[in-house]
């Protein structure tokens, strides 16, 4: 391996590390998700490789235990995960220049943090890109795979008293500063909060998708007007 | 049955992720939509957070913990621009006020 392409997935490894502190809680909301739902743990933790996506494999589960059926279970996951269907159209342009396994294996990666990290420091050069990329998606992937194991074996090993579980919010709150970096960008930030809140009793956390799409319309109206 | 359930859902949430990297794989991105995606990572971070502390009923479920909180991340975020300390300036904010009430 050449030292700069060392140095690109280390760069990757040593970006995505910090972002997976706040998923270990969520490792054993899961554990704890999976034991309420009475599945095998085994099939529980199977969800983590075939479906690699916290907020959707814990929303599939609730809905199991509830007593949904398979298909409003799935759906429903499907709708909590919407937001990747952005995430894809957005790093799009810089998947153009990109190998086709790389097409194949970059979205099985693309989760929330994944991309926020790939947005921060937009990378040109493909083959940077492509390492970079991958460092930071498969250590996240590396990670998820043996916290969910350990959540799912060990279940409510945190109290809910200590609160842990705002380290999300947290974490997103300080992504959401970093991916600011604008005036604009500020503005768009809290109109989609202002929005989201609007539309938070839509069904399966659909208002978060519908907030994004309608914030950032809004951007684009205000700042063209501007232009002119 | 459930593995039925992982297997469609793990399908389905790739397919989202995989779907306009291959439809626009030969998209020439004219200018005002290279501008919108510029928009979708502070707006989607944005919606996350309020979508964390909203009940579905639509409730806002923060506190004065919370709140403090929040604020004392984005201020470290933005002073500092380092994760690991906005994280720890959070949740110290949090647990502090929140055992001080």
């Amino acid at each position: 391996m050449s030292t700069e392409r060392f140095s690109t997935v280390i760069s990757g490894v040593l970006g995505a590390l910090p972002l997976f502190i706040p998923a270990i809680p969520f490792a054993f909301v899961f554990g704890v998700v999976v034991a309420n739902a009475g599945i095998p743990k085994w099939l529980g933790w199977s969800s983590s490789p075939i479906i690699f996506g916290g907020a959707i494999q814990v929303t599939l589960f609730t809905l199991i235990a509830e007593g949904a059926s398979i298909a409003a279970a799935v759906s429903a996951a499907l709708v909590v995960g919407a937001r990747h269907m952005l995430y894809s159209i957005t790093l799009a342009p810089q998947f153009q220049n990109q190998p086709t396994w790389f097409k194949w294996v970059g979205p099985y990666v693309l989760i929330d943090q994944v991309f926020v990290l790939s947005q921060l420091n937009p990378i040109k050069e493909p083959d940077t890109f492509r390492h970079y990329f991958l460092a930071a998606g498969f250590t996240f992937w590396s990670l998820w795979m043996l916290f969910t194991a350990i959540g799912v074996l060990l279940g409510p090993a945190i109290p809910a008293s200590w609160g842990v579980e705002f380290a999300a919010p947290v974490l997103f709150v300080s992504l959401m500063m970093a991916a600011s970096n604008r005036p604009d960008k500020v503005g768009a930030a809290l109109l989609a909060m202002i929005i989201t809140y609007l539309l938070a009793e839509l069904p399966n956390r659909a208002g978060l998708l519908v907030a994004v799409v309608i914030s950032v319309f809004i951007m684009l109206l205000m700042t063209r007007r501007g232009q002119r | 049955m459930i593995l039925t359930a992982i297997i469609l859902t793990g399908i389905g949430s790739y397919i989202m992720r995989a779907f306009f990297i291959f439809a626009l794989a030969r998209y020439q991105f004219p200018p005002i939509m290279l501008q919108a995606l510029e928009y979708v990572a502070p707006t989607v971070m944005a919606a996350l957070v309020v979508s964390l502390l909203t009940t579905p009923n639509g409730e806002l479920v923060a506190g004065l913990p919370e709140i403090a909180g929040l604020v004392g991340t984005a201020i470290v975020a933005k002073v500092s621009g380092n994760h690991i300390l906005a994280l720890i300036a959070g949740m110290a904010t949090f647990w502090l006020i929140g055992w001080m009430l």
